[in-house]
């Protein structure tokens, strides 16, 4: 009987249950992507930093499943707002706290099973079209990739089970030792008080100089090393607790006192805001951390990606070369747009293992090579190489050339002759093509392609010892493009937690704001004039830990450039990375807002 | 000749008028009630009183019929205008006094001025006017939690009270407090009454009922009877009451 009840409380509200099984499928559908992605050795293996990638994966898996227990944490008050009523009533009406017990752990499994099942069958569809853009995205191979892997299967569903069956005990406890009717009345009370002022300076004044304090480590991370990434953890953690529980509020309080508050609903929305920031203290800074985290790793990740073409054309002139160019090749060659291109004639002679070029041809077309005059900030400068320099081993010019030659040349003595004595050496005449792609990034595809017939052709040498600045970017790619892998994927799973958790805890205060709501409503309120107050509220909410969150990560990028791990500077990706990440964000936002009005505000019974 | 304050016409109200099983909650309730009246409505639950409060006070809208509040005629109105209406006109004293808790008692009572978005030196003179006719110029910089249950019927009288309307409804307003404190409010609600403000109290309460000047009674829709204290103490009007509900009831 009392199963049937329970189906059908679930029945009246399912478009609330709709909302919790979507946050919760989308939940495990991250957590199974992030598992299949960081354990399955055949993606991890495939890159060159393989191993060191598996750590830092591990780390943020770890990470994230301290993210889901918070998130599960807050999907289950949510869903026990929901259903107190309803269990209230059947205490009401004489149902033993045992088979309650039995009802809401059954439920809060059920719920569990079956989000986690339609999760991984989600998850493994993320799985295949993230992997697959990103992966094109940093020119990454995922050949033996398979988005089905069950070891990550496995682990998700365990860790999940888990999670719920200890949540069902805990929401069973807790309602076995509520009384019915506090369980009937739930939501009706509040325990706002009105924090003492000196605590608000205090706090207030603790939590901004923590801040800055953190901030200044983390700048000066040259001198601090390891501590400061030691003093900017413990003192921004912290400090962001007291913005939020003092120094916003204070905010908040000046703008009741001015006149702005008598307007409209605002000494509401003000006074609502005020309380909730309060109340969520510890949510809004754990999503103000997080909200850096995310960020910090996708400007972190795309840095690292961004400085990989000026890393490697300071490291060569020319992208390309190809000794005896075919058909296949020469149309390849057409492909790159912007470029520029030599071609000498060039003699091998495998006895004396030497070299010849022709001088003229050198002289009228002058071999280009570049260095770096600032390695900090990958600043690279263009010389044009003289005659004479190709006497001496040790100058730029004979070394850029030297690495230009097949792989079997390359340790050959380069000798620059006169036409005449060139002709007269009798061994075939080779065509080298030199190819400069001005746009790296833009000329990938057909330079990828040019470099892999060179390795096949050279046999396997990786494409290593191929000449040209190219297979320098192909290598720092492969290197920072699971970086950049990782932190996005990592920022965007951080962000869809942080967002959702926030969401729910936000959704779940709903129930009982509906009777403020209510009042209002009655006293005359408009239904617009509602909606804004709501739209005020639940902004803030979302508004002031992404504020503190962009400056953390503002700040925190002084570590990066600072301390040289990102050369040519860290910010150059922070505009663009943070505008996605606030797009997504605002997502978030705006349903919350849509399901939160929808639970709130009044309908208006207008017939016709 | 006295001017009516509220007055309807016929009202019928069916809920699931399209299902097959339409329920009919009003079957053509005829009332008025004069300026400065006290009136109270009583029934037993399901009589149709809540509903009935609900159309008074522009909640919820007639299947047929009119009703007039201060000459308007509030039947044919969109939500925006019965929201305005709500604020200016109306005033309400709920049974669970409904105070925000983050709001101080100052700023609860000045929220229908500020929804009118009246200037704020008009809403800081409204509110102690107010305040002072509930005795409670004391208790208006306190939060909510801060204040007993008897004080915060009363902030929430002077919240009906702040806009000056034309009548303040009350739907069980003492429903949640203690003898004294019903009490209390009764007698400030009656002293309210005295300074001309009309009072509408929907109630099932023979006690509280007491203290209005005429009661109607609900049953199965529609308005059963009706009774006046005339010169009555009101002990007889009392005893009055009781005995017509255990007539009525029947």
């Amino acid at each position: 009987m009392l199963f049937k009840i329970s189906i059908s409380g679930i029945k009246a509200r399912w478009k609330d249950y709709l909302v919790l099984f979507s946050g919760m499928i989308i939940t495990t559908a991250i957590f199974y992507m992030f598992e299949a992605i960081s354990t399955n050795d055949k993606f991890t293996t495939s890159s060159p930093v393989g191993q060191n990638a598996k750590i830092v994966f591990i780390f943020g898996s770890i990470l994230l499943a301290i993210i889901t227990l918070v998130y599960v944490f807050y999907a289950n008050n949510f869903l026990m707002s929901m259903r107190k009523h309803d269990y209230g009533l059947f205490m009401m009406l004489g149902a033993k706290s045992g088979i309650i017990s039995k009802l809401i752990i059954l439920e809060t499994i059920a719920i569990g099973l079956i989000s986690s099942v339609v999760g991984i069958i989600i998850g493994i569809g993320f799985t295949q079209v993230l992997s697959h853009f990103l992966a094109k995205l940093i020119h990454m191979s995922l050949t033996n990739f398979s988005a089905f892997y069950m070891p990550a299967v496995w682990t998700t569903i365990i860790m999940f089970l888990v999670l719920f069956i200890v949540a069902g005990f805990l929401n069973a406890r807790t309602f076995v030792k509520t009384s019915a009717l506090e369980l009937l009345h739930s939501g009706q009370q509040s325990d706002w008080k009105q924090p003492k002022s000196l605590t608000l300076w205090i706090q207030a004044i603790l939590g901004v100089g923590l801040l800055a304090g953190g901030y200044y480590a983390m700048y000066d991370i040259q001198r601090l090393k390891l501590m400061a990434i030691a003093i900017g953890l413990f003192t921004i953690v912290l400090g962001t607790y007291f913005v939020f529980n003092s120094f916003f509020v204070m905010l908040l309080q000046a703008f009741q006192r001015s006149s702005l508050s008598t307007k409209g609903l605002n000494s509401f929305t003000l006074a609502q805001l005020k309380f909730r920031i309060r109340d969520y203290t510890k949510i809004l800074s754990v999503v103000s951390l997080l909200f850096a985290l995310a960020l910090g790793a996708i400007t972190v990740g795309t840095g690292f990606q961004n400085m990989v073409p000026k890393l490697a054309s300071g490291n060569g002139y020319y992208s390309v070369a190809i000794t005896n160019p075919n058909d296949r090749m020469n149309s390849l060659v057409n492909q790159i747009k912007d470029k520029s291109t030599i071609t000498y004639q060039q003699k091998v002679d495998p006895q004396a293992k030497r070299v010849y070029y022709r001088a003229d041809q050198l002289q009228q077309q002058p071999l280009k090579y570049s260095e770096f005059v600032d390695r900090a900030a990958l600043k690279s400068k263009v010389s044009t190489s003289k005659l004479a320099e190709f006497k001496h081993v040790d100058s730029e010019a004979y070394q850029e050339l030297s690495s230009l030659q097949i792989p079997k040349v390359k340790a050959y003595q380069i000798k620059v002759v006169s036409a005449q004595t060139f002709n007269q050496i009798n061994t075939r005449t080779n065509k080298l093509l030199l190819v400069r792609a001005n746009n790296m990034d833009a000329a990938a595809t057909p330079l990828t392609k040019i470099t892999n017939i060179q390795s096949k052709q050279y046999g396997d040498q990786n494409g290593q010892l191929v000449g040209g600045s190219f297979t320098m970017y192909q290598l720092l790619k492969s290197v920072f493009g699971s970086l950049e892998f990782m932190g996005i994927f990592l920022g965007i799973a951080f962000l869809a937690m942080l967002a959702s958790c926030l969401m729910f805890k936000i959704l779940s205060g709903a129930a009982s704001d509906k009777v403020r709501f209510d009042m209002l409503n009655k006293i005359g309120t408009r239904r617009a004039v509602l909606n804004r107050s709501i739209i005020v509220q639940i902004l803030g909410l979302f508004a002031l830990p992404g504020i503190l969150g962009i400056i953390d990560v503002a700040f925190g990028l002084q570590m990066f450039s600072r301390g040289g791990l990102l050369v040519g500077g860290a910010y150059q990706t922070f505009g663009i990375t943070t505008l996605g990440f606030l797009i997504l964000y605002l997502i978030y936002f705006a349903v919350t807002v849509l399901i939160y009005s929808r639970i709130v505000v009044p309908k208006t019974k207008v017939e016709r | 000749m006295t001017t009516k304050i509220v007055q309807t016409e016929d009202l019928h109200k069916t809920y699931d008028k399209d299902s097959a099983k339409p329920y009919e909650a009003l079957k053509g309730i005829s009332l008025s009630v004069n300026e400065g009246e006290f009136v109270g409505i009583m029934g037993a639950s399901g009589s149709g009183k809540t509903t009935l409060l609900n159309i008074l006070a522009t909640l919820d809208q007639p299947t047929s019929g009119s009703v007039e509040i201060d000459g308007q005629d509030v039947t044919h109105l969109t939500a925006n205008q019965m929201a305005d209406f709500r604020s200016k006109k109306l005033g309400f004293i709920f049974q669970d006094f409904n105070l925000l808790e983050t709001l101080t008692a100052q700023e609860n009572i000045a929220l229908p001025l500020s929804l009118q978005n009246a200037k704020a030196a008009t809403i800081q003179t409204a509110v102690k006017t107010a305040a002072g006719k509930l005795g409670i110029e004391d208790l208006l910089g306190k939060y909510p939690t801060q204040l007993s249950g008897g004080q915060k019927q009363r902030v929430a009288a002077a919240r009906a009270l702040v806009s000056n309307p034309s009548i303040i409804f009350g739907d069980e307003p003492t429903g949640a407090l203690d003898s004294t404190n019903a009490r209390e409010l009764l007698d400030t609600l009656t002293n309210i009454n005295q300074q001309g403000v009309s009072i509408l109290l929907v109630t099932h309460d023979p006690f509280s009922a007491s203290f209005c000047k005429r009661i109607l009674f609900i049953k199965d829709g529609k308005i059963g009877d009706e009774i006046d204290a005339g010169d009555k103490s009101r002990n007889e009007f009392y005893q009055e009451i009781l005995e017509k509900l255990g007539t009525f009831e029947q």
